[in-house]
């Protein structure tokens, strides 16, 4: 499925810090960081994964295109096991996601088994979903302690690190409220680094901000993106996918249409729905 | 424009005023109020007593009713079916059933089952004690007491759960925090903000509500003052002594839930 080049990114050399909390962890034997094989979804009668393929290397930027409803937010959400899927695999490093396969059958994970798969994979929500009654660094440093039982001074040197690298390191006291929407998101994208996790999910990350405000997210996520870490973004900014994306995937009614290297899928794309599409955000 | 400005409003708090004044001189012009009696029994002994287990039955009926219908609350929020109408069936009956007649239910419990017995369900007992040893009038009370507000609290709980925002669940989930955790830090800090204000208004009802218990013949406040009056026959006067300890009850609660207000809605604006 995946059209893109196979190689690995090579790390900047400047980028450092980030660059070190991208954990590599079970990404050995040349299994794709995410494999998404026949996935299908359904809400009752709403069938809204109809068989999706998706392929994601280590390091590379995979940015999701597609109309509304037309599943781009319930595939990220099987990719962290926030929705289990009906049908097909998603495996993450290599490893079966919620599940464990003995044999030919599949026998689901421990709830505790899931969390932990989960802190290796980050999720950026389209709303933010800063816990509004804790500071900003107890948000960043929340997960750290009490799913992955770091010590306290190490995650609270963490903390202070990630909000240094997204230009924050004066709000660590603030509460969310206090804070910009695009301040907001960049303390959310920190709180999901703060697991050090191999892959990093978005979800229409900067729809909810003011145009104005989101320039500076985009900026944080280019960053990261520049650091070599693995990440999934469905978005509508066609000028982040051209700039930063590795492979473009358009999707619509449950199904990937078409996935290819940005300037083959946005200026030349093969289906007509895709041209559609493309034609009408632009 | 400026002299003449809302006529109307200085014309009312005119009105209130001399209304306000007319109250406070009928109370303490009138001697049939006696004011030295209640004065002289305002912090006499046996009623600063029946004050404190008014508090003592307060606090148990709180504690235990919230921790019951926090119980409720998530047994009601379950997926488990059975669960949840478990804790719908409780709420439906102990909602419906009148505070008084449950008290007296619990204090007559020794004609229906005159020794209760603990061990294992339908096997053998451990131990086996009598009703009426076990359940005297205060634990009669303290146990109609709470169960009662178990129904109420679970359906402020329950609320309260509900009114959190489902992203602040899915975040918690995403970043693999554990359940509980989740739940005791994340979800309920921020159901304490609808909880409080009308868990305060219980409280306050709880502490008034207590007097119901009278019936069983706890010396709490109102049965206090009732004993007093019905020796001495200074029935106004000992009233006057019950309501103003239900007012700086009251009072006292009502700053404690300001406090507690203000330290849950931190972070909002
Ligand atoms: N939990 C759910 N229950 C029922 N329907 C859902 C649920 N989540 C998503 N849907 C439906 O699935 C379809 C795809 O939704 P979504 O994945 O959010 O699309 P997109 O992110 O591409 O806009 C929509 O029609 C949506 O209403
Ligand atoms: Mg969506």
């Amino acid at each position: 499925m995946s059209g893109g080049s196979r190689t690995v990114r090579d790390r900047a050399p400047g980028d450092r810090a980030l660059g070190d909390l991208v954990t590599g962890d079970g990404t050995a034997g040349g299994h794709a960081m995410v494999e998404l094989r026949g996935v299908h979804k359904s809400f009752g009668p709403l069938h809204v994964l109809r068989g999706v393929d998706l392929t994601v290397e280590q390091g590379q930027v995979t940015v999701i295109l597609g109309p509304s409803g037309s599943g781009k937010s319930t595939l990220l959400r099987t990719i962290n096991h926030l929705e289990k899927v009906d049908r097909g695999s998603v495996r993450v490093g290599g490893r079966l996601l919620g599940y464990r396969q003995v044999g030919d059958r599949l026998h689901e994970l421990s709830e505790r088994e899931i969390l932990r798969q989960r802190t290796q994979i980050g999720f950026v929500f389209q709303s933010f979903n800063l816990f509004p009654h804790l500071t900003v660094r107890q948000n960043l440093t929340e997960a750290p302690l009490s799913a992955q039982r770091r010590p306290r001074a190490e995650a609270e040197a963490l903390a202070a690190r990630l909000l240094e690298r997204v230009g924050l390191a004066d709000k660590a006291d603030a509460y969310p409220r206090t804070l910009s929407g695009g301040q907001q998101q960049r303390v959310a994208i920190a709180r999901a680094l703060a697991l050090e996790p191999a892959l990093v999910l978005f979800d229409e990350p900067t729809s909810a901000l003011d145009p104005e405000l989101v320039g500076e997210v985009l900026e944080v996520m280019k960053d990261l993106a520049r650091s070599g870490t693995t990440m999934i973004v469905v978005t509508h900014e066609i000028g982040f996918a051209r700039e930063v994306a590795d492979t473009v995937v358009f999707m619509d009614a449950g199904l990937v249409v078409e996935s290819g290297p940005p300037a083959q899928v946005l200026d030349d794309p093969r289906h007509e729905r895709t041209r559609a599409f493309i034609g009408k955000v632009l | 424009m400026v002299t003449a400005r809302h006529p109307l409003r200085w014309v009312a708090v005119a009105g209130v005023l001399v209304l306000l004044a007319m109250a406070a001189s009928a109370l303490i012009t009138n001697p049939a109020w006696e004011w030295e009696i209640v004065g002289q029994y305002l912090f006499a002994p046996s009623v600063v007593r029946s004050v404190v287990l008014t508090l003592e039955l307060t606090v148990m009926g709180i504690v235990l009713g919230f921790a019951l219908g926090t119980l409720l609350a998530l047994m009601r929020l379950s997926p488990n079916r059975l669960l949840s109408s478990v804790a719908w069936g409780y709420v439906w009956l102990f909602r419906s059933v009148p505070l008084i007649l449950q008290l007296l239910f619990w204090y007559n419990l020794a004609l229906l089952y005159p020794r209760l017995s603990f061990g294992v369900p339908f096997g053998p007992a451990l131990f086996d004690i009598g009703t009426m040893d076990l359940i005297g009038p205060l634990t009669a009370a303290v146990l109609g007491l709470a169960l009662h507000q178990a129904a109420y609290a679970a359906e402020i709980v329950r609320g309260g759960l509900l009114s959190v925002d489902h992203g602040q669940r899915e975040a918690a989930a995403a970043l693999g925090i554990p359940r509980a955790r989740r739940l005791l830090r994340i979800i309920l800090p921020q159901a304490m903000r609808t909880i409080v204000p009308n868990a305060g208004n219980e409280i306050i009802g709880l502490v008034k509500g207590t007097s119901v218990v009278y019936i069983m013949a706890l010396p709490e406040l109102f049965y206090q003052v009732q004993v007093i009056y019905n020796r001495n026959g200074r029935v106004m006067a000992l009233l006057l002594v019950a309501a103003i300890w239900y007012l700086i009850l009251t009072t006292a609660l009502s700053i404690v839930q300001y406090y507690v207000e203000r330290y849950y809605g931190r972070g909002r604006a």
